[in-house]
C-alpha cells in the first residue's frame, strides 16, 4: 500500500484516545487525498460531479414535458433550428425536439443505466467469480466455462442480440447490458481471490480457527476487491458508451431523451448541414465516458500501483 | 513402504508427545492433458513418523523442497495428509501402544487390544476424534509463519489481528479484547501504542513479533515456528530467537521449530529432525546429531554451516540436484548425491543415465533408445557397438557397476544392465535414542568414511 506523509503521522503521534473507527477512516481519506493528487482524476470527477447535478436538478434547469418528461417538448415551428434561434440554446431536431432538454434529462437516464447496470453486475459477478474461486474443483470449472461462453461473444453484438430479442425500451436496454457486463467482474475477482487465498494471513486465520464466511469476509474478499472498484468506475462510462449505440440503432423507445437516441435523431440531418443535434449528444457521451475512464485510471495507479501504466 | 515396516521404524518420546505422527504421506497428484489424468504424484511428504515431547523444542531441517514446510502445515491442519495418522496428546506408554496396534491387522487383534484401539482413535486421533476434541487441538496448536509481511493482512488493525483468535474461540470483545490484546503485545515487546495500526506501519522484526502474539493469544501448548527468522536481518534474528526462548520457560511451551538454517536450530532445539526429499532420514538429540551425524546427508548439512571458528571441512559434500519427488531415487533416496553411497544403496537404471548424462554427455548422446523391463533392468542400444563399448568403459570402477547384478553385458550394438533390487531405507534406531535411515549407517553402526577413491584430491585426515 502507499506510504503517504500522512501515514507516518499517524505513526508518530499516537493519541490514546483514538478509536479504531477513527484510523480507519483516517486511513481511507489518505488514499483519497492521495487520488485528487493527479489533476486529470479532479478533472474527470468534476466533469462527473457537473452532470451529477444536471441529473439532479433537471426539473429546475429544464421544465419536465408533461405526461412523459423522458420525451422532449415539441416546437413544431422551429423544426430543425440551428442553436440560438428562438429560445433553443442548442437548437432543435427535426421534430421540432429541443437539444438541451434532451441532453439535460438524458443525463438522468445515463446515470440510471450507468448505475444500475454497474451495481448489478458487480454484485452478480463478484458473488459468481466468489463461488468459483472459493468451492474450487468442479463448480469452479463449471462457472468458468458459463463465463467463457459469455466471453467469446463480443459484448455489443450480444447486448445488440438481448435487446433486438426483448424488443425495444430502454428497460431492455438495461437488461442486455446487465447480461453482458457480469462476466468481467466474475473472471477478475476470481483470479484475484485465487492469489489473495495464497496469501499467509488466510492460513493463520485458517489456524485460529475461523470460518469460512468471516475469513472470505475480512481476509479474502477486502484484498481481492480493489481492481473490481477500477473496474467498476470504468464501466460506468462503458456502459453508456454501449447503450448509445443500442439506442443509437433503434432500441429505445422512439423519441425518448436518451444521449445515443439523440445521436440517432440528428443523424439524417448530418449531410444538409444540421450539425448540431448529433454533435451536442455526441458531446456529452464523450464527455461521460470521458470522465468516468479518467477517474477510474487514476483510481488505478494509486489502489493497485503495480498494473500502472497497462 | 509398508505398514510393518514403519511401525518398527516410529520413535517414540519417553515422555508425553503433544503430536505423534505415524507414516504422514502428503502425495499431490499430477494431472497431466485435457482430461486432466493423474499421472503421478508429488510425494511432499512420503512416510514420516515423529513425536513431539511436552514442553520441548523438535528442530525439523532440511533444504527447500524436502516438504518440511508441508509436513507443518499438515500438523498445523492445513494441509490433510493423503495417509497416516495424526495423534494429539500421547502417553510414553500409547505411543508405545499405538506403534505396536498399527502394525496389526484389526481382525488379528484380541478383544483388549481391539477396545484399546478403539479408545485412542476416539480420544486422540485426528480426523476421528470429536468435534469438540479437534477443536480443543486447533487452539493448543498454533503458527508463526515464515513471512510476516504476508501472515499480516494489510487491512486490518493490530488489535482485529491479535484479537481474532480471543473472538472467535472465547467470543471477547471490546475493551476486554483490547485489554488482553494490550497483554499480549507486551508480553512480546510491543506496547498499548502500537493498537490501532496497520501492519505496513511495522517493521520486518516488528511484525513477526505481532505474528507471535496472535498465535499466543489461546495460550497454546504447541507452536509450530516455520522458518520464523528467515526473513529478517542477523540482529534482528537474535531478538526474534531470544524473545522465543524466553516466551518458552515462561509459558512452558513446545516447539516445532522448521528452519534450513543449522545455525539457529544447534540454539533453540533440544532434539532434530533432518529430513530429506519427503522423509526424515535422521533423528536423535540436537548436540549429538551435531557432534557425530548419522546421515552422510546430516554431516554435510552441518559442514556447509559456515562458522566463524576456522575453515570447516568441506569435503562431505553432495554432487548433482534434488532428485524429482514424483519418482525418488530407489533404496536410500540420497544415493544418487551421496559422498559415501556404495553398491547396497538403491542404484537402478535411471541413476545410470542420469549419471551418464552429468558425467559423459558425449556417450549419452550416442544412447539410441532405452528398453526397461522393470526399474532394475534394461537393455540400451546405441547405433554401433563401439558406441556401446565405449559406455560400459565408462561405467569401469564405478559404484554404479559394482551395485550389477552382473557386470553390463555388450550385445552388438546393445548394453544390458542389471541391478540388484535394494527395498527402501526407512528410519533404524542406531544408538539409544538416535536413529538414522542411512543404509550403511545402518550395518556398520557408524557414519561410513569418505570413500577416498571418490575423492579427487582427498585431504581428509590431516
Amino acid at each position: 500500500m502507499t506510504t503517504g506523509p500522512g501515514s507516518k503521522k499517524t505513526a508518530q503521534s499516537p493519541t490514546p484516545k483514538k478509536s479504531a473507527v477513527t484510523v480507519k477512516w483516517a486511513r481511507r481519506l489518505e488514499v483519497g487525498r492521495e487520488v485528487l493528487r493527479n489533476p486529470l482524476t479532479v478533472i474527470g470527477l468534476t466533469i462527473i460531479f457537473l452532470f451529477l447535478m444536471m441529473a439532479v436538478f433537471a426539473p429546475l434547469l429544464a421544465e419536465p414535458n408533461q405526461p412523459d418528461p423522458y420525451q422532449s417538448p415539441r416546437d413544431w415551428s422551429n423544426i430543425d433550428s440551428p442553436p440560438g434561434v428562438a429560445g433553443h440554446v442548442l437548437g432543435t431536431d427535426s421534430t421540432g425536439g429541443d437539444v438541451l432538454y434532451g441532453i439535460i434529462w438524458g443525463s438522468r437516464l445515463s446515470l440510471q443505466l450507468s448505475v444500475t447496470v454497474v451495481l448489478f453486475t458487480l454484485v452478480f459477478g463478484t458473488m459468481v467469480g466468489s463461488i468459483a474461486a472459493m468451492r474450487g474443483g468442479r463448480i469452479d470449472n463449471l462457472l468458468m466455462r458459463i463465463v467463457d461462453v459469455f466471453l467469446s461473444i463480443p459484448e455489443l453484438i450480444f447486448a445488440l442480440a438481448i435487446a433486438a430479442v426483448l424488443g425495444p425500451s430502454f428497460s431492455n436496454i438495461i437488461l442486455a447490458l446487465a447480461a453482458v457486463f457480469w462476466v468481467k467482474y466474475a473472471r477478475i475477482i476470481r483470479g484475484e481471490i485465487i492469489k489473495v487465498k495464497q496469501a499467509d494471513y488466510v492460513a493463520a486465520a485458517r489456524v485460529v480457527g475461523d470460518s469460512s464466511w468471516n475469513i472470505y469476509r475480512k481476509d479474502v474478499l477486502p484484498n481481492a476487491a480493489t481492481p473490481l472498484i477500477v473496474q467498476a468506475t470504468l464501466d460506468m462510462g462503458n456502459v453508456v458508451l454501449i447503450g448509445a449505440t443500442l439506442s443509437f440503432i433503434g432500441l429505445a423507445q422512439a423519441g425518448l431523451t436518451e444521449w445515443g437516441a439523440l445521436v440517432s435523431a440528428g443523424q439524417s440531418g448530418l449531410l444538409a448541414g444540421e450539425w448540431w443535434v448529433s454533435t451536442f449528444a455526441g458531446l456529452a457521451i464523450v464527455l461521460w465516458a470521458l470522465a468516468f475512464n479518467l477517474v477510474g485510471d487514476g483510481l488505478r495507479d494509486v489502489l493497485d500501483p503495480k498494473t500502472e501504466g497497462r | 513402504m509398508t505398514t510393518a515396516s514403519s511401525s518398527s521404524s516410529l520413535h517414540t518420546v519417553d515422555t508425553d508427545s503433544v503430536v505423534t505422527l505415524n507414516d504422514v504421506k502428503v502425495h499431490y497428484p499430477v494431472k497431466e492433458g485435457a482430461l486432466q489424468r493423474v499421472t503421478g504424484h508429488v510425494k511432499a511428504v512420503d512416510g514420516v513418523d515423529l513425536s513431539i515431547a511436552r514442553g520441548k523444542t523438535l528442530g525439523l531441517v532440511g533444504e527447500s523442497g524436502c516438504g518440511k514446510t508441508t509436513l507443518g502445515r499438515v500438523i498445523s491442519g492445513l494441509v490433510a495428509p493423503t495417509g497416516g495418522d495424526i495423534w494429539m496428546d500421547l502417553s510414553a506408554q500409547q505411543q508405545l501402544d499405538v506403534n505396536r496396534l498399527r502394525g496389526v491387522n484389526e481382525a488379528e487383534m484380541t478383544a483388549q487390544d481391539r477396545q484399546m484401539w478403539k479408545d485412542l482413535t476416539l480420544n486422540s486421533r485426528l480426523g476421528s476424534m470429536s468435534r469438540e476434541k479437534q477443536r480443543q487441538y486447533r487452539r493448543n496448536c498454533q503458527v508463526v509463519f515464515q513471512d510476516a509481511f504476508s501472515s499480516l493482512n494489510p487491512r486490518q488493525l493490530v488489535r482485529d489481528i491479535v484479537g481474532r483468535p480471543l473472538r472467535v474461540h472465547e467470543q471477547t470483545s471490546g475493551a476486554e479484547l483490547d485489554k488482553k490484546v494490550i497483554e499480549l503485545l507486551e508480553r512480546v515487546g510491543l506496547g498499548a501504542e502500537h493498537l490501532l495500526r496497520f501492519p505496513h506501519q511495522f517493521s520486518g522484526g516488528q511484525r513477526q513479533r505481532i505474528s507471535i502474539a496472535r498465535a499466543l493469544a489461546l495460550n497454546p501448548e504447541f507452536v509450530i515456528l516455520d522458518e520464523p527468522t528467515s526473513a529478517l536481518d542477523v540482529s534482528v534474528q537474535a531478538q526474534i530467537l531470544n524473545l522465543l526462548v524466553d516466551l518458552q520457560a515462561e509459558m512452558g511451551l513446545t516447539y516445532l521449530f522448521i528452519t534450513h538454517d543449522l545455525g539457529v536450530v544447534q540454539h533453540m532445539a533440544d532434539h532434530i529432525a533432518v529430513m530429506y526429499l519427503g522423509q526424515i532420514v535422521e533423528y536423535g538429540p540436537t548436540d549429538q546429531v551435531f557432534d557425530s551425524p548419522l546421515h552422510p546427508y546430516s554431516r554435510v548439512l552441518r559442514d556447509s554451516n559456515p562458522s566463524l571458528e576456522g575453515e570447516r571441512n568441506r569435503d562431505w559434500e553432495l554432487s548433482g540436484t534434488v532428485p524429482n519427488p514424483i519418482e525418488p531415487p530407489h533404496g536410500c533416496r540420497l544415493h544418487p548425491r551421496c559422498p559415501v553411497a556404495a553398491a547396497g544403496c538403491g542404484w537402478s537404471v535411471s541413476d545410470v543415465m542420469s549419471r551418464t548424462e552429468e558425467n559423459s554427455p558425449v556417450i549419452f548422446e550416442t544412447i539410441k533408445t532405452v528398453d526397461r523391463s522393470d526399474d532394475y533392468n534394461a537393455q540400451i542400444n546405441f547405433e554401433n557397438e563401439g558406441d556401446a563399448q565405449g559406455f560400459v568403459s565408462q561405467l569401469n570402477g564405478s559404484v554404479i557397476n559394482e551395485s550389477m547384478h552382473r557386470p553390463p553385458e555388450v550385445r552388438g550394438a546393445s548394453v544390458k544392465v542389471s541391478f540388484n533390487e535394494v527395498s527402501d531405507a526407512s528410519l533404524e534406531q542406531i544408538q539409544d535414542g538416535r536413529w538414522s535411515s542411512c543404509i550403511r549407517t545402518q550395518e556398520r553402526g557408524t557414519l561410513p568414511d569418505l570413500n577416498k577413491s571418490q575423492q579427487v584430491n582427498g585431504k581428509e585426515g590431516q
